[in-house]
């Protein structure tokens, strides 16, 4: 029996390995990080303990970094969710030429987000773009507007593009979950004199709950994650007006005059904190260990 | 039951010659390093597409066959060299030759050889005399000059004469009233790009700095803030908000992708430009324009000189194989070659001879001796230059505060000078 459990460390091996690898040993080094100080080359120059959290929390630009996160998570992964229930219902019934769209929704998921967001600054763009020479064209606006520039309409563009990337993946999570309800129980519904709206909240939205759980979930971990989208969007604006957490990070370690990797790794360890404890928080509220019963 | 022996033979078979492939690849994988010696990392950054990697290229060939070791090299795009370098440092595998826009910092942490272990005298003393100064940390020289550039005045002849302007402006009130006049030719037409955003924010604001009579600082001690800064700064951003001569959003566009690509598309009357955008001008075609001296309020004009430099890090054993590979690149053929083909300008004294012949080159050759430099020596310039970098683009925006800014970039740059 005892060579039972070395045979399968052995084929246990090679994936704990490469979960040390990848996982342990950064979270470990970047933890180690941000208990150092580091000269603006790089080169480590000792511990410093938690100091690097207290100039952390003096930083005057986090107040409105920690605000934009917010705003950013929430109206991605909300408007996400809301439209993406809307393609999900519509790509569930049969139409003629359906399995084109469904191949057309994966594209803006297959195409790197750098590429997506390079795409998206031209067509944003003052003076090249489409969107305003499109909106001028059809009227509807009377002065093109500078999208990325304008302090009021930077957000609202990023958004936009973070909504676009997000609906492909949410929308197959959301179809799958469509696919899994049996015909019966819309059957009984309509015996029962329920009308289209009241079946969809009554019966269709609860047994969606554990996919809904599952794209909620991972949407709130992507989007606080994203890079690509803020970092190229944002990329001309000075100051950290419209940063998140992440792009926030990357300008303290590289670009901002603080060039302080221990500085950023500190403020890498909170955002992996806020990011497990907002998850964890959703979960609880769902109360998630009710769901798919 | 044969055959279940025989599938059980094939498929062990098939695992141990994947092991052994596995093994193989691995150890082909391993760096041997030629018989020449040892292998050098360089890492380049990436002045253009077509030119600096060919170049660089074929110079890390011919080092290996004149019997250098191997030479791994890494052109890098500007946007990421800093990280990838701070990378490297974090992961004790500094690269061995650098070429950035910086060196003090490395300098100063004790990372670099200087000049006189990694060049021949004959080098030493080919460089100008000015970029031989610009690359001297604590007297020492460690920032190897490897190109320069000087900035000019490009305007467009073309809506000039629409206009009705002679001659491009010598001072800042014939600038706002030329900016003016091509504002108001409508459609479309900007009278003076101004790119504040966050890629080359300190090299505009220099110019119009020095032009204005002020400086980083006052002998040795910072003075972003002086009076006469507040003054440029609060007429660069009256430009933007109060004569409205300039694109939008001044603050946030950027050199590269906006003021240049609006010039070169004929949008715009005036910018500060160099020689690599005359070249893609004149490659395109599409804008008649002139290059003359900055407007300024002085008595004379000053222009921005920028120099790059490389430098060798100190490693174990490297020192001959880094001598022999910054000696090949020196030689006046490979250094001309290369400068010429960026567009870029020379930091040699030979250098320089070879390029007079180029007559398009003129201005920014007649330029180069009054050409003032940005204080690189300083290790806390790196921290300032980010700084201005990220945050100058603010003052000039609608409801935007010069003096507050100047002021937060003063009290940063002495709290740098003061950090360790």
């Amino acid at each position: 029996m005892r060579g039972r459990r070395w045979e399968a460390l052995l084929w246990l091996g090679p994936s704990l390995a490469l979960i040390a690898g990848v996982v342990f040993y950064p979270a470990v080094a970047l933890v180690r990080a941000s208990l150092g100080r580091y000269s603006i080359t790089g080169v480590f120059q000792g511990f410093v303990g938690t100091e690097n959290y207290t100039r952390l929390l003096e930083q005057p630009a986090l107040p409105t970094v920690l605000a934009n996160t917010a705003v950013w998570v929430a109206a991605v992964v909300g408007v996400t969710m809301v439209v993406s229930l809307g393609l999900a219902q519509l790509l569930n019934q049969a139409f003629p030429g359906r399995w084109l769209v469904r191949a057309a929704l994966i594209v803006p998921w297959a195409a790197s987000l750098i590429m997506t967001s390079k795409l998206f600054v031209w067509i944003y763009d003052y003076y090249f773009g489409a969107l305003n020479h499109l909106l001028t064209s059809l009227g509807l606006l009377a002065q093109p507007v500078d999208w990325l520039g304008e302090d009021s309409t930077v957000m609202a563009a990023m958004i936009a593009v973070g909504i676009f990337v997000s609906l492909p993946f949410t929308t197959y999570v959301l179809l799958a979950g469509l696919a899994g309800i049996p015909g019966e129980v819309y059957e009984a519904a309509r015996v029962d004199g329920a009308s289209t709206w009241t079946a969809y909240r009554l019966v269709t939205l609860p047994l969606l709950k554990p996919a809904l759980l599952v794209a909620v979930v991972l949407n709130i971990i992507y989007v606080f994650n994203s890079f690509p989208i803020v970092w190229t969007l944002n990329d001309r604006n000075p100051g950290f007006g419209h940063d998140t957490m992440i792009t926030y990070m990357y300008k303290i370690a590289f670009k901002s005059a603080l060039r302080d990797v221990g500085l950023a790794a500190a403020l890498g360890v909170v955002n992996v904190a806020l990011i497990l404890v907002a998850v964890v928080v959703y979960l609880r509220t769902v109360r998630w260990e009710e769901a798919g019963a | 039951m044969r055959r279940d022996r025989l599938e059980a033979t094939l498929r062990r078979l098939a695992g141990l010659l994947a092991v052994v492939a596995v093994a193989a690849a691995l150890v082909a994988a391993c760096d041997r390093g030629s018989s020449g010696g040892p292998s050098i990392t360089v890492v380049i950054a990436e002045y253009s597409k077509d030119h600096t990697r060919p170049f660089w290229q074929a110079l890390a060939e011919q080092y290996t066959k004149q019997g250098g070791g191997k030479v791994d090299l890494r052109i890098i795009d500007w946007n990421s060299i800093d990280q990838q370098v701070s990378t490297m440092i974090q992961n004790n595998q500094p690269p061995d030759v650098l070429n950035l826009n910086s060196f003090s910092s490395y300098a100063r942490d004790g990372l670099l050889y200087p000049a006189d272990d990694v060049l021949s005298p004959a080098t030493k003393t080919d460089f100008l005399e000015s970029f031989a100064r610009g690359g001297q940390y604590k007297g020492t020289l460690y920032g190897l000059p490897i190109l320069s550039s000087a900035r000019a005045f490009f305007y467009n002849k073309d809506l000039f004469a629409k206009a009705g302007l002679a001659a491009p402006p010598k001072t800042w009130d014939e600038l706002v009233q030329a900016a003016k006049k091509v504002q108001a030719l409508g459609g479309g037409a900007i009278g003076y790009a101004l790119p504040l955003g966050p890629e080359e924010a300190q090299a505009e604001w220099a110019i119009w700095m020095w032009n204005g009579g002020g400086d980083w600082k006052a002998g040795d001690a910072w003075a972003i803030n002086s009076e006469a800064n507040v003054r440029t700064l609060t007429f660069l951003a009256d430009l933007a908000n109060r004569h409205r001569v300039t694109q939008v959003n001044p603050g946030k566009s950027n050199r590269t992708d906006g003021a240049f690509q609006l010039f070169k598309d004929g949008k715009v009357g005036m910018v500060i430009g160099f020689s690599p955008l005359a070249r893609q001008l004149d490659a395109e075609r599409k804008v008649d324009y002139g290059v003359a001296e900055m407007p300024t309020s002085l008595a004379k004009p000053v222009t921005l000189g920028v120099e790059d430099y490389l430098m060798a890090f100190k490693k174990k054993d490297n020192r001959e194989a880094v001598k022999k590979f910054l000696d090949l690149y020196y030689q006046p053929d490979n250094i001309t070659k290369w400068i010429t083909a960026e567009g870029f300008l020379p930091v040699t004294k030979s250098g320089l001879e070879r390029m007079r012949a180029d007559a398009t080159l003129k201005p920014y050759l007649d330029a180069l001796p009054n050409a003032r430099l940005v204080p690189t020596t300083d290790p806390a310039w790196d921290r300032v230059k980010l700084d201005v970098q990220q945050n100058l683009g603010l003052a000039v925006q609608p409801g935007g505060n010069p003096k507050q800014v100047l002021d937060q970039l003063q009290r940063n740059a002495v709290a740098a000078a003061a950090a360790r």
